[in-house]
Parts: C-alpha cells; structure tokens; sequence
C-alpha cells in the first residue's frame, strides 16, 4: 500500500513538530486491511510523532468558515515510537448523507446540495462516541492530531502546526503550497466558523455565520499568530470561495465572515450581509485592518481576475513560501 | 470512614516507604503530583499502587523507582477563576471561565521498555 507523509523537521526556520501521513481508504481496502489496521501498521514504520489521516477523496467536507469541497478525513490517528494508544489513539468522523433538513440549520450545504449531493459529508466526529470530553483529538505519547485532524502538535515540546483541510488535500493532489506563519489575519479568520452538527472543531451547532467563535477582540489576532501554517495557495481558495458565492451563499449569513470570505467577495462586488456581522466581529476584524468602510468599495472584478490576482487581493498567512506539494510530500510503500 | 481516601501527604509516605522499607539503598522519585496542595486519594487503589512499588523494589535489576502520575483521560477540563482584590485583600469581583488542557498520553514514559503490566480497568468500567 502506498502512502504519502509530509515529514516532520524545520523549514524556513519554522518547526513542524509531527509527520503527517495521508491514507486513501481505496489504497487501504485494495491492501485488505481495515483503517484501523492500517493505522496501526503505517505507525509502527516511523518512530516520530505522527498524525495520520485517513481520506475518502469520494466523500466531502466543509472549511471552518462554511466553504464545502471534495475529499474528506474519515478517521484520524496519533502514533508515537510506533505505538498507537488503546483508548485515544483513533478516532473516526461521523458521516452524513444529504437531506434537505440539513439545509434547515446549515445554510452553506446549499453548496453540498448544489455541487455534490451524491457524497458523503464528513466533519468532526459523533461525540458520543468519544471519550476525549471536549477537543476533537486523538493522543498517542507526543503525538496530538487535533480539531479534526487539521491541527497537529508535540506535547512534549509545545510545538504546533496548523494543515487546514485545503492544505491537505492539494498536499495529496500534487497541487502548491504555502508554508509560513499563521499570522494575525488567519489566527482571526480561524474563529469565524459557521454552525455545524458533529464539526471539525465543536460537536454542536454553536457559532453562527456571521458570529466569532474566539470573541477575544484584540487578542484574537494573535492567538495562532506564530504557528507555523500549511495552507492551499491562495489561487486555489479563491476558486473555492467564489465557487460557494456561485452557489448563493453570502458571507456573514450563510459561510463565515472570515477574512479570505470577505475580500473575496469584495473582489468580486459579491453581496456580504454586513449587518448580520456581530460588533465581536468587528472588533477582531479591524484589528487586522478590515474595515466595513473598505468592503464597501467593491472592486467587482470577474473571477478569473480575482484568481489570478489572489496573491495580491486576498489575506492569507505570513512569511509564507510557496512549494510545489512534491518539493514537500514524500511517497511510501507499506 | 476513616480509611475510605488516602491523605495526599499520607500518600506520598506511603509510596517512599513501599519502595525503602525492605530496601533503604533503594530510591524513589514521585513527579505529577507538584501542583496539588491538599487532595484525597482513592484507597482502594492506593493499596494496589504501595503493592505495586513494593513488588518493583523487590526486583533484583531495579535500582530506583521512577513514579508518575499522569492524567488517564489525556484531556482534562479545568475552572480558571480571575479574582479581583481590594487593598485588604478581600475579593471584589469573580469571573470564572474554563480551559480544556491537552496532555501527553503513558507511551512518552516508556522509553524502549516492552515490559508493560496494565493493571487499570478499561475507560468506563472502573
């Protein structure tokens, strides 16, 4: 079976403290073996601290701020020296097929049902059926694979990483990367979320477009501020982003008033729902220099000018270089 | 009931005696428990644990016993409480919030030991 791992070690003098490993479950079940198994048989090759993922590219998710895409973690798992612990070693994500009542409480799965009804959305896991009380984590010795996989740290050292989703899957596509820090506007965007049931980061519907889930005013900026980051480029956000504005939804009301949502928009003279912005919002997105005056000057270009500008036109992390994922992402066989 | 939870400092003396009382050549270092000022801890188990460090000493190849408490549930919930205080230091104002802390599970102890004995019951069925 092969595998990829984007190794743990220092680049540009930012430290990723754990290896990340990316199981396709196709690759598992062709190799025999249950995920759990392979799980447990790619940990006992590396004796670093390592998270391993386990990705159904048929199946789909969404990013913290509402934005859905395909490709998703289905379960997850921390190994170390090997070892892979009994009790909070895996954990899988619960899976839901489409229904239209979904849409009742999640305004940004209009996206799920207009670009791919037909997969299987994956998020956080049931909570009920966890025995970590509240993060969505898995631990084995150093090892921390946390929020659902996209948030990966050492124990030991304090290290941490940040691997969005995105990041992930054009880690696993051969797409670009960019590798920094996570910088102030980012560490804002991240508590921008959008209310989910079993999501990656809160198990229950809680923070709604629109709202902060940090709510720490000017500490929100820097709260993951220097976090080494590993992210999509932001050509490839954009495409994301303005594909969930074709689908109707507007930020602020129905996918996150993060950042990355609201310059896109604006690039594009696409509609914001300023008003359901909260003041809590506000307060954390003027901290980076996003202002509601600003996002009232649309610059309305097309989205082919947006996507080709997006290094110019949209926030993203800081001190960041730009990889070809095959310049970071090794290939192993089992 | 008396006997029913161990005194935190009665604890401590009672895990340097398991480990000397046969052996005073013999040490013992007791980590994890550095924050905790008064605690009551289980006795059933604690007469499992004296035993356990009593049996490790008697072993010919140990020479000292390295003893730590970690937290079972690596994640543990925790009330921070953010107290105001007058001149006098009487308490003004309380705010209490909460702080979820992530710990580093048993393996990071074990070193390349393969001799693992678990004596602790399953998650759920203590």
């Amino acid at each position: 079976m092969k595998y990829l791992m984007f190794p743990e070690g220092k680049i540009d003098g930012k430290m990723i403290p754990v290896n990340v490993i990316f199981l396709n479950v196709k690759d598992i079940e062709a190799a025999g073996m249950t995920q759990d198994e392979a799980i447990h048989e790619v940990a006992k090759r590396h004796m670093e601290p390592t998270a391993i993922n386990v990705f159904d590219m048929d199946a789909c998710t969404t990013t913290s701020d509402g934005i859905c895409i395909e490709g998703a973690i289905v379960r997850m798992g921390a190994s170390d020296r090997g070892r892979v612990n009994p009790d909070f070693g895996i954990l899988p994500m619960y899976g839901f097929d489409f229904t239209e009542e979904r849409l009742e409480t999640e305004r940004h799965l209009i996206q799920w049902k207009k670009l791919f009804p037909e997969r299987r959305l994956f998020r956080g896991p049931d909570p009920s059926k966890k025995i970590i009380p509240i993060h969505n984590v898995v631990i084995s010795g150093r090892a921390s694979n946390n929020n659902s996989a996209t948030e990966m740290m050492n124990i030991i050292t304090m290290d941490e990483v940040l691997y969005p989703i995105l990041g992930q899957l054009e880690s696993q596509r051969g797409g670009d990367l960019l590798v920094g820090w996570t910088g102030e506007t980012m560490s804002v965007g991240i508590g921008m979320t959008v209310a989910e049931q079993f999501g990656r980061v809160f198990p229950h519907p809680q923070f709604k477009a629109g709202q902060t889930a940090h709510n720490s005013g000017d500490y929100a900026k820097t709260l993951k501020q220097w976090i080494p980051c590993i992210v999509a480029d932001k050509k490839t956000m954009a495409k994301y982003i303005i594909r969930a504005l074709d689908c109707g939804c507007v930020p602020g009301r129905d996918i996150g008033c993060s950042p990355l949502n609201l310059c896109t928009a604006c690039a594009l003279g696409a509609e914001i729902d300023f008003d359901n912005i909260a003041d809590s919002s506000w307060a954390e997105l003027n901290s980076v220099g996003i202002t509601r005056e600003a996002l009232e000057k649309p610059l309305n270009l097309s989205p082919a000018e947006v996507i080709a500008r997006a290094d110019e036109l949209l926030p993203g992390i800081e001190d960041a270089k730009k990889y070809k994922a095959s310049e970071l992402i090794r290939e192993y066989e089992l | 009931m008396k006997l029913l939870h161990t005194k935190l400092p009665d604890f401590m003396k009672k895990m340097y005696t398991a480990a000397t009382r046969k052996y005073p050549e013999k040490t013992i270092s007791i980590r994890g428990l550095e924050s905790l000022h008064s605690a009551k801890f289980q006795s059933l188990r604690t007469g499992r644990i004296e035993k356990a460090v009593e049996e490790m000493a008697d072993r010919e190849d140990v020479a000292s016993i390295d003893f730590v408490v970690l937290p079972r549930v690596p994640e543990t919930m925790h009330t921070v409480a953010v107290k105001g205080l007058d001149e006098n230091g009487k308490v003004i104002k309380v705010v209490l919030e909460v702080m979820n802390i992530l710990h580093p599970t048993e393996e990071v102890e074990f070193g390349d030991c393969t001799d693992i004995e678990d004596h602790r019951p399953p998650i759920g069925l203590h």
